[in-house]
Order: C-alpha cells, then structure tokens, then sequence
C-alpha cells in the first residue's frame, strides 16, 4: 500500500467521531433497501432486465448518442461533446461567460464533482450555489463528498448543527435534523431565483426524447434549473437509455437500492429550451456530453462498469468503506465502484492501492441493482497492478517467499506446526489483540487464535483414527 | 467541438448493428417489464392512488370530492384546518379558473414564498402515488416547487396503474412526476419532510373511477 492510502485510511479509522457519522447513514441506509427489497419479490427479474437494458445501451452507444442529439436539437437543445474532464469545463466556463453569468446554481452531480466543476467555476471567478442540503453542507465547510448519494456522509448531525450556526444568517434553531433543512431552506431561497445559470447532472439521457431526466428528494433539481435563463446539463455518456419507458424500469432500481424509496419525490424529464406559451423555464438548454475515460472503460475490459446507477448501495455495504468512509479513497467515487473507476481517471499508479483495499466478500455485487461484478473487475486491476509492477518490493518479497514455501509441503507443514503454538502465546479468550508483525491486522481488529494444530495435522490424524 | 464528437464517435464505432436490429432488441427488452413491477396495484387505479398516498414513505394526505366544483370548498377547509389565511395562488389552468372561488383571495403569479398554492394534475400513477405534471400555459413547472402546502386535484378518470402508463410520445419541455411532499435524508440518512420544495402536499380526488377494469389494472401474469 503506498504511503497516501495508508496514511488517509489510518487518520479516518483513528477518528471515533467518522465512524459514528458513517455508521448512523449506512446503517438506515442497509436497513431501508431491505426492507424496499423484501417487498418487491420481483427484484431478481428486475434486476436482470436492468442489467441487459444497460449492456443494449453500451454495446449500441453510438447509436444511441446520435439518435438523442438529433432528438435533443429538435426539442432546441444545444448539444456540445468532450472527451475530457478539462474540455467540459471549459465548455461550461465558456457558456457562463457568454451569459455574463456572475451567479450559478448547481444541483447535485457526481460528473460535475468528477470533471473538476466546483473548482473551474471558482477559477472563472463565477459564483457557486450549491442547492442539494449535503453539497450545500460540504460547500460551507469546505470540504469533498464523500458518498455519491450522501455527499456528506461523513458529518454528524451535531457537526452539521455547529456549522449551520456559523455560516446561517438566519437565527433560526438548530437542534433537529428538520430544523437545519429549515435553516437551508431560507437561505438558499432567494439565491435560487438569482441565479443567471443552473447547472445539472442527469440521471437518464433519454433517446427517443431527447430529454434529459433528473431525480430529487428535494425539489432543488426543479428550482435550480427552471428560474435561470440557462440551464446547462453536465453528463456521462453512459447515461443513455433507449426511451423513457426503459428509464421507468431502471428507475424502479435504481430509487429502491438507493434511498429504500419507491420513486424520489422528484422525477423530472427536461427537454429544451421555454416554449411558446410557458410562463417559466430557461431560455437556452445545453447538454454537455462527456466521455473522460468511459470509451476506454468500455474497450479495456470494463464495459460492465459503465451499466453503474450511481446508488451507492455497494458503498453502503462494503466492509471498507463503513470504516475508513469515502474521503480516504482520494478519488470522486469511494467504495467498491470507485475502487473500479478511480484507477481509470486517475492511473493505476496513483490508485493501484484501492483494488487492493477489498476483502473480495462478494457484497457489492449482491446488493448491486444491475449486478455488476465488482468483485472480478478488481481482481481484474489486481492483476494488471501486478504485471505492471506496480507492488512494492516487500509485498513481491513477502509473497515470492510464501510461494517457495508453499510449494514445498513438508517445509510448510514445519512451519507451519512452528508458528500455530507461537500464535497461540499471544491469545486471550481465542482472541489475539497484538502480536509482532501483526500490528497492521491487531490494531483496528482482533485476529481469531488458530487451533492448536493445522488443517493438515488434525487430517492426518483423523485419517490414522479412522483407519484404527 | 466537432473533434471531440467525432474522436469519441469513432472510438465506439465497432461494427455495426442495423437500426432495425437494434430497434427490435430495444422493444424486446420492454417485453420483459410486466413481470418486474412490483404487483400491488390491486382494484380501481384511484383507489390505490389513494391507499398509498397516505402511507408513511410517501407521507401526503387526500381525500376525495365529487365534482371539480366543490374544489373551493375543500380548499377553504383545508385552509382552515392548517390556520392558513385565505389566499392562494391558483395554478392558470381554465378549468380552475371557472371555479367559484368565494371568500378566496386567488391570484395567478406565484411568489417565491408561496403559503398555498392550488394545481390540477395532468394524471396520476397508482403505482407510486405520483403526480404527473406538464409544463405548459396552463402549468408553470415552479407551482409544485414553490409553495409550503401544495393542494393538488386530481382527476380519478386520469389515474392509471403503472409508471409506464403515461409517457407522452411527444412529451412537453417538461414532465414531472410527484411523489409526496420535498424531503431529504441528506444529514445522517433519515428522511425529513420539508425540504426547497413543498412541505405539505394534499391531493383531493376528483370523481371515482369504478368504471375502470380491476383486472386489467393488475399487472399481467
Ligand atoms: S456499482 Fe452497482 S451498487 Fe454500486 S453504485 Fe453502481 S449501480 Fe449502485
């Protein structure tokens, strides 16, 4: 593990307060997917059709991209294509200019968080509302997301409470959860309505439409892209699907798996520009169509990937991430999909530690709404990591002299018989809580004592038993 | 951006499918959504709408009246009950415009800190108890997002089963569905009502649907 992943893992899982945090979301979150699943015994039928919607979708991509910009174009969008995370910034920067926008209003993004937006907008000295209450939230206290559904996961009430009393104008009380939405409420209300441009991701790209299909809970999707006289979409081209009737299907997925709902509160299907006749609605629609890696996602191997709803449930049911959270990923994505995705966008050499950060339990693709074998993809990386050398020298080391002793029974059942008894020195209770060498396993967990004599001892010995 | 359309075009390009071949596979896709909904629509579309409504994971409240024109009254009691005052802004839409709105200061323009806001939905979706919404004319988009209580009537010939039931083929520059009033799990996870959105939303049915075929509500086997 270089010394980075090592470094931000060990501060997050020395913080009591993170792991609180971490444990009240993802817990509810377990918790009401079940429950969401339990009554829908359609699931696994759903789950395949999902599946196959997404793989029709990326085996056909081109098709499908050109059969929704022409659509987009006659509803009187603009579509604008990037292959990077720079080029869509630049597009976005460069539409903000040519509106003389000075304010922006944006709606919750992963790709916005992904290309870089917050801090393009910055650098273009535009000024960045952020409406969704968690990105609201991290843009007050200056920090990243840390889950792609609930960006900021990783606060506690209590801090939220502290940093709302801070940064509010308001004086309005602070002490319950519905209290601090209050507090947002009124004061974002009059930024939504100022705003010159509102940016949005998009959840569908819908082909036969052209329209782009945002959900919300909170109905800052609606009120960020309607008053503005732009509104600009930022999205993935994966995101396409056929029609919107395989939109619905995916939907029913995708809600479920995310928030233990049936449908968001908000779904919203935008196409174009304000009509003749509409009292409200921008005036300009852009969609910004981004590739940043997902072309060669889909050559390299990793066209599976690209099926993601961006649920979050594997994140909230990876045994990693519910200790160390999304922050010690160093990426836009944590947990089981950014383990996959990050050494995509940001090279395996900087990220070959997070394939590496998985007990491979199989969970994430349990609980995955368009089973995605998250698992295989990061022995996948694991492999690759290898080959290309990227292991440091003591793991090479450590492994290439298990090999040779593996490879030699005699010499490992010796040393086997050597190191149980010596193991067992350190034990209390069948439980080991330190021992030399073990430090890195003992001091976050305990390590279960092993018995007294090997799997190949205690067989040879039931053999001569059974023999008698 | 020319380039960048045509580099990532030309790296998808493998080879290629007939648009008849692809259309097919997309439909045939489509065939297999019957047996993946969830099967709880049960009985008169309406009925269900109702039901589901009032459920906790949705949390709105309905009721229902006769004719669209007993609207104002319900309205007035439902201001009453909340200790609203009587003024509301009503969504432009002829059918309500015609309606007899006594004692009801009414106005068109909706203002950013709206109290009470009064809408006719396009339809609604048994399945999910959602609204659907049309922007147009008669429907600006920001009547569901503005106001802190949102009445909705609803017409219970227009409610159909499924999510699927009312795709537009030539959808307007915005569709949306509602679902409950705005709220957010955004701190810790759990779901607090009232979010940039309304935080009450109250839909009052209108007529009865006992004409529609029970059976064919229910998902096919
Ligand atoms: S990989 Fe699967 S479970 Fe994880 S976010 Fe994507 S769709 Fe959800």
């Amino acid at each position: 593990m270089s010394a980075d992943f090592t470094a931000r893992a060990g501060a997050a899982l020395a913080d009591p307060t993170l792991k609180i945090a971490i444990d009240r979301t993802t817990i509810t979150a377990r918790t009401k997917r079940a429950s969401a699943i339990a009554a829908w015994p359609e699931f696994p039928l759903a789950r395949a059709l999902g599946r196959d919607i997404k793989d029709h979708v990326i085996a056909h991509l081109d098709h499908y991209l050109l059969e929704f910009e022409a659509n987009a174009i006659a509803s009187g969008a603009r579509v604008h294509w990037a292959e990077t995370a720079q080029q869509a910034c630049d597009i976005t920067v460069a539409l903000c200019r040519a509106a003389d926008a000075r304010s922006v209003t944006r709606s919750k993004s992963m790709l916005g968080e992904e290309i870089g937006l917050p801090h393009a907008l910055a650098q273009a000295g535009i000024e960045r509302v952020e409406t969704d209450l968690a990105e609201h939230i991290i843009q007050l206290a200056g920090e990243r997301p840390s889950h792609i559904i609930w960006p900021a996961l990783h606060k506690t009430r209590e801090q939220v409470g502290e940093l709302f009393a801070r940064e509010h104008h308001g004086a309005l009380p602070l002490d319950t959860a519905e209290q601090m939405m209050a507090s947002a409420r009124r004061e974002l209300r009059e930024k939504f309505l100022a705003a010159d441009v509102g940016i949005s991701g998009a959840n569908f790209l819908i082909a036969d439409t052209g329209a782009v299909c945002t959900v919300t809970n909170e109905g800052n999707a609606e009120l960020t892209t309607t008053p503005p006289r732009l509104h600009i979409v930022t999205a993935g081209i994966e995101k396409l699907v056929p029609s919107t009737a395989h939109a619905m299907s995916l939907l029913r997925l995708l809600v479920r798996s995310a928030t233990g709902a049936e449908l968001t509160q908000y779904t919203s299907f935008h196409r174009g520009p304000r009509r003749p006749g509409d009292t409200d609605g921008p005036t300009e629609f852009h969609i910004i169509l981004v590739d940043n890696g997902r072309t060669r996602m889909r050559a390299e191997g990793l066209a599976e990937m690209l099926r993601c709803l961006r649920c979050g449930a594997c994140l909230n049911h990876c045994v990693v991430f519910r200790q160390i959270g999304g922050h010690a990923y160093g990426g836009t994505y944590p947990g089981p999909m950014g383990a996959v995705i990050t050494p995509i966008l940001d090279g395996l050499a900087a990220s070959h530690d997070l394939p590496n950060a998985c007990t491979l339990n199989g969970q994430c693709q349990e609980v995955c709404p368009v089973a995605i074998p998250l698992p295989t993809l990061l022995r996948g990386w694991r492999d690759r990591s290898w080959r290309e050398g990227l292991e440091p020298a003591s793991l090479r080391g450590s492994l290439a002299l298990w090999r040779f002793v593996a490879r030699r029974p005699a010499l490992y059942r010796a040393a086997t018989a050597l190191a149980l008894p010596m193991m067992r020195l350190f034990a209390r209770r069948g439980w080991i809580s330190a021992m030399p060498l073990a430090g890195g396993w003992t001091r976050h967990r305990d390590l279960p004592a092993p018995p007294a004599r090997g799997f190949m001892a205690q067989y040879a010995a039931r053999q001569k038993a059974a023999r008698r | 951006m020319t380039d960048a359309r045509a580099a990532i075009l030309a790296r998808l390009a493998g080879h290629r499918t007939d648009q008849a071949t692809i259309a097919a596979q997309a439909a045939a896709l489509l065939d297999r959504v019957g047996p993946t909904r969830p099967d709880r629509v049960r009985g008169a579309p309406d009925a269900v709408f109702l039901q589901r409504l009032a459920s906790p994971a949705i949390g709105a409240t309905g009721e229902r009246i006769a004719t669209l024109a007993e609207l104002p009254e319900a309205v007035s009691r439902y201001l009453a009950a909340h200790a609203l005052p009587p003024l509301v802004a009503v969504q432009p839409h002829p059918e309500l415009a015609g309606l007899a709105w006594a004692g009801i200061a009414t106005h068109a323009d909706i203002t950013p800190d709206e109290a009470v806001a009064v809408g006719l939905a396009h339809g609604g979706i048994a399945e999910t108890a959602s609204l659907v919404f049309h922007s147009g004319a008669h429907s600006p988009t920001l009547f569901a997002f503005l106001p802190m209580h949102h009445i909705v009537a609803l017409h219970a010939h227009s409610v159909r089963p499924w999510l699927e039931d009312h795709i537009a083929a030539d959808p307007p520059r915005n569709v949306n569905l509602v679902t409950g009033p705005s709220g957010t799990t955004d701190i810790e996870g759990t779901l607090v009502r009232g979010a940039h959105g309304p935080g009450h939303l109250h839909v009052v049915m209108i007529g009865s649907n006992n004409d529609a075929d029970p059976v064919a509500a229910t998902r096919p086997a």
